[in-house]
C-alpha cells in the first residue's frame, strides 16, 4: 500500500505516450512577457471537446469536467463561455476558429481539443491559441487508458498553467494530513484537490505532523505506538522505518533537504532542534536555548531555519542562519506565534497567531520581518498553514463550521474553500510537490 | 487500496465565518526552582492531587496557563509523592498534559516541560532519576471535556502512573 502511495498520478502520466508534441515555447514566453505583472486572471475560453462516436463523446464530456474543474481550482483563470459562433466546421476537414468572436467576448486565450480512440486508448489532442494574435501557443496530444482520464486532463492543465504563467503548477502535487476518523489519529494523503484519499498509517495510536521529503521518498512523522512521541522516518519505496532511538519526546519534523530532517528532541533535558539523517541517526544539534524550540521550517536553499521559541517568554518566531549560527527574532506582533511554514519561493513565512479573544489566524511575513499580512479573520481557529508547491495557495485547518477541516485559500488571502468533507477531524496538512 | 469514505466536494463551499470567545492567555510568572524540605507527612488519599482521573497512591499536580512552574500546592503534592516513593520501590511514569488551547506542537513541548518539572522536583527530593520516566501527551489526551476554565485547569497537569 505504501508503495502504491508513491504517486499514482505520475505513474500514470509517465505511462502516457505523448504524440506530436509541439510546445510552442517561444510563443508562450512572448505571451507571458506581454501580460503585465499582476494583470489579474487570464480570460480563457474553454471550448467543449470535439468527439465523434458514443464512447468518444462520453470520454470527452468527462474530460471537459476534469479540465474545467482543474483550471477553476487554480484561480488563475476567468473561464468564459464560448461564443456560439466560435467555430466554423462547415468544410468538415478544417475547423476554423472565429478569433474576432473570441476577442469580442474579452477572451485572451482559446482552448479547444478533440477526443479520439486508438485501440483501447484515448487520445486527447489539445490546442491553445492566443485570441488577439490568432497564434497557436501549444499543440499537444495526451494518450492513456480510460482509467487515466483524470491524469490526462490534469497533465494538460499543468502544461497550460506552466505555458501561460511560466510557473510550475499544483497539478500532480499531494497533501499529507492527519485524520481521526477511525477513532485514532492516523496519517493520510490525497491529491491537491482532495481526490484519492488514502490512509498511510495504521498505528491505532496517535500519529502526527506528517512531512514529506522534497523528493517524496521519505515521510517523517511523530508516532506514539511505543508509548511516547517518537520521530519515524519511513522510506516509501522500501517500506523501511527508521525511528530516532533517543528517548524522551520528539516533536514536529521539517525537512531541510532530501537527506536531513529537523525535529525537536528532548533527551538532553530541553526541547532543542536537531538535524536527523534519514536512517534516524542524529547529524547535529541546531538550537541551544534551554527553552522550548520547535517547528523547524527551512528556506529553499536550506541555509536558514525559521522556528518557534519560548526563549523570550510566550512563543515567537525566530530565524537562525545555519552557517553563522546567528539567530534573529522574526515576529514582534502578536503574543503567541507558532506553526511557521517557509514559502517555496523563499520570500515569505506563513504562521499562526493566537489572538486576544481566542481566534487563531494565519499571517504571512517577509523573511526579513517586513510586510506582515493577515490572511484569515473572524473564522474561529485557523491553524497549520502549508504552501502549495507553486506558492499560489495555502492549505490550513479551520474549525469555522464546527469540527476542524482542511481548507485552501490564495496565499495573498481570499478564495477560502473547504477541501475535504468527511468523518472526523482533519488536521496538520502538509502540501508537497511530487516530482 | 481501500477507498476512503471521505467525500470530495465537487463544488467547493465558501465557508461562513463567525468569531468565537475564549480566554485571553496570560504570561506565566517565573519562580525560583523548588528546594526539598522536611519533615514528610502521610500521603493524602484525597485533596489537591486526587480526582476521578487520579485515584492511585500518587497525586497529580496542576499548572497555570502556558506554565511548567510548580505552585506551592504542586510542590506540597510532589513532596507527598516523594515520601510514598521513598517507602515503595515502584517505578513511576509522569505524563505531561495541556489544555487544548493554543497549538498542538507547542503544547507537546509544554507537556514535556511539565513532566520534567515534576521529575526534577522528585529527584531533588531524593528519588532516583532512574525510577521516574516522563512523557508528554500535549493536548492529545484531555481528562475533562469542555471549553471553560474549569475543564482547562483539570487538563493542565502532570499525571502520575505507578508502574
Amino acid at each position: 500500500m505504501i508503495k502504491l502511495f508513491r504517486g499514482v498520478f505520475f505513474a500514470i502520466v509517465a505511462s502516457l505516450v505523448l504524440f506530436p508534441s509541439h510546445l510552442v515555447a517561444t510563443e508562450g514566453q512572448e505571451y507571458i512577457a506581454i501580460r503585465k505583472e499582476g494583470a489579474g486572471n487570464i480570460a480563457l475560453v474553454l471550448d467543449k471537446l470535439d468527439a465523434k462516436g458514443r464512447k468518444e463523446t462520453g470520454f470527452a464530456q468527462d474530460l471537459d469536467g476534469i479540465i474545467n474543474g482543474g483550471l477553476d481550482f487554480t484561480k488563475v483563470f476567468s473561464i468564459i463561455q464560448p461564443p456560439l459562433n466560435v467555430k466554423d466546421d462547415s468544410d468538415r476537414k478544417n475547423i476554423v476558429i472565429n478569433f474576432p468572436a473570441l476577442t469580442s467576448v474579452g477572451a485572451e486565450v482559446y482552448v479547444g481539443g478533440v477526443v479520439t480512440m486508438k485501440s483501447d486508448d484515448i487520445l486527447l489532442d489539445m490546442k491553445v491559441y492566443e485570441a488577439a494574435g490568432s497564434k497557436l501557443l501549444m499543440n499537444k496530444t495526451y494518450r492513456g487508458s480510460a482509467a487515466a482520464l483524470r491524469s490526462m486532463g490534469h497533465a494538460f492543465c499543468a502544461d497550460l498553467v506552466e505555458l501561460l504563467t511560466g510557473k510550475k503548477s499544483i497539478f500532480g502535487s499531494k497533501i499529507v494530513f492527519v485524520s481521526n476518523k477511525t477513532g485514532f489519529k492516523e496519517i493520510y494523503e490525497c491529491d491537491f484537490d482532495g481526490y484519492g484519499v488514502e490512509q498511510l498509517t495504521k498505528s491505532k495510536s496517535i500519529c502526527m505532523n506528517p512531512a514529506l521529503s522534497p523528493d517524496g521518498k521519505h515521510l517523517a512523522y511523530i508516532d506514539f505506538t511505543s508509548g511516547r512521541p517518537t520521530l519515524y522516518i519511513k522510506s516509501l519505496a522500501g517500506e523501511s522505518v527508521a525511528a530516532v532511538g533517543k528517548s524522551a519526546v520528539s516533536i514536529d519534523p521539517g525537512w531541510r533537504s532530501n537527506s536531513e530532517v529537523a525535529a525537536t528532541l528532548s533527551f538532553d533535558g530541553s526541547q532543542a532542534i536537531y538535524l536527523v539523517n534519514t536512517d534516524g541517526t542524529i547529524a547535529r544539534r541546531v538550537t541551544n536555548s534551554k527553552s522550548i524550540d520547535i517547528s523547524p521550517t527551512f528556506s529553499p536553499d536550506g541555509s536558514k531555519m525559521a522556528f518557534v521559541s519560548s526563549r523570550n517568554g510566550l512563543p515567537q518566531l525566530f530565524v537562525q542562519d545555519l552557517v553563522s549560527g546567528d539567530v534573529k527574532r522574526l515576529t514582534f506582533s502578536g503574543r503567541y506565534n507558532t506553526q511557521p511554514s517557509w514559502s517555496p519561493a523563499g520570500d515569505k513565512i506563513a504562521y499562526t497567531t493566537w489572538e486576544k479573544g481566542g481566534e487563531i489566524n494565519i499571517f504571512t511575513i517577509n523573511a526579513d520581518g517586513s510586510g506582515l499580512m493577515q490572511l484569515t479573520q473572524k473564522c474561529g481557529e485557523n491553524k497549520s498553514p502549508s504552501w502549495s508547491p507553486d506558492g499560489e495557495m495555502i492549505i490550513f485547518t479551520s474549525n469555522r463550521q464546527g469540527k476542524e477541516k482542511l481548507y485552501v485559500m490564495s496565499s495573498k488571502g481570499g478564495n477560502e474553500r473547504l477541501l475535504l468533507q468527511g468523518d472526523g477531524e482533519q488536521t496538520q496538512p502538509s502540501w508537497f510537490l511530487f516530482r | 487500496m481501500k477507498k476512503n469514505s471521505i467525500i470530495v466536494l465537487a463544488l467547493m463551499v465558501m465557508a461562513g465565518c463567525s468569531s468565537q470567545n475564549a480566554v485571553v492567555p496570560e504570561p506565566a510568572p517565573v519562580s525560583e526552582p523548588p528546594v526539598a524540605s522536611l519533615p514528610p507527612v502521610p500521603p493524602a488519599p484525597s485533596g489537591y492531587g486526587f480526582d476521578q482521573w487520579q485515584t492511585g497512591p500518587l497525586g497529580d499536580v496542576f499548572f497555570d496557563f502556558d506554565s511548567a512552574t510548580l505552585s506551592a500546592d504542586a510542590q506540597e503534592q510532589l513532596r507527598q509523592n516523594g515520601v510514598w516513593m521513598g517507602n515503595n520501590a515502584s517505578k513511576t511514569l509522569v505524563e505531561g498534559h495541556c489544555d487544548d488551547r493554543g497549538t498542538s506542537e507547542y503544547n507537546m513541548a509544554l507537556g514535556d516541560r511539565r513532566a520534567a518539572s515534576a521529575k526534577e522536583y522528585l529527584v531533588r527530593f531524593g528519588v532516583s532519576p532512574s525510577r521516574i520516566e516522563t512523557v508528554s501527551f500535549g493536548e492529545e489526551r484531555p481528562f475533562a471535556q469542555g471549553q471553560n476554565e474549569e475543564a482547562w485547569a483539570k487538563n493542565r497537569r502532570a499525571h502520575f502512573v505507578v508502574k
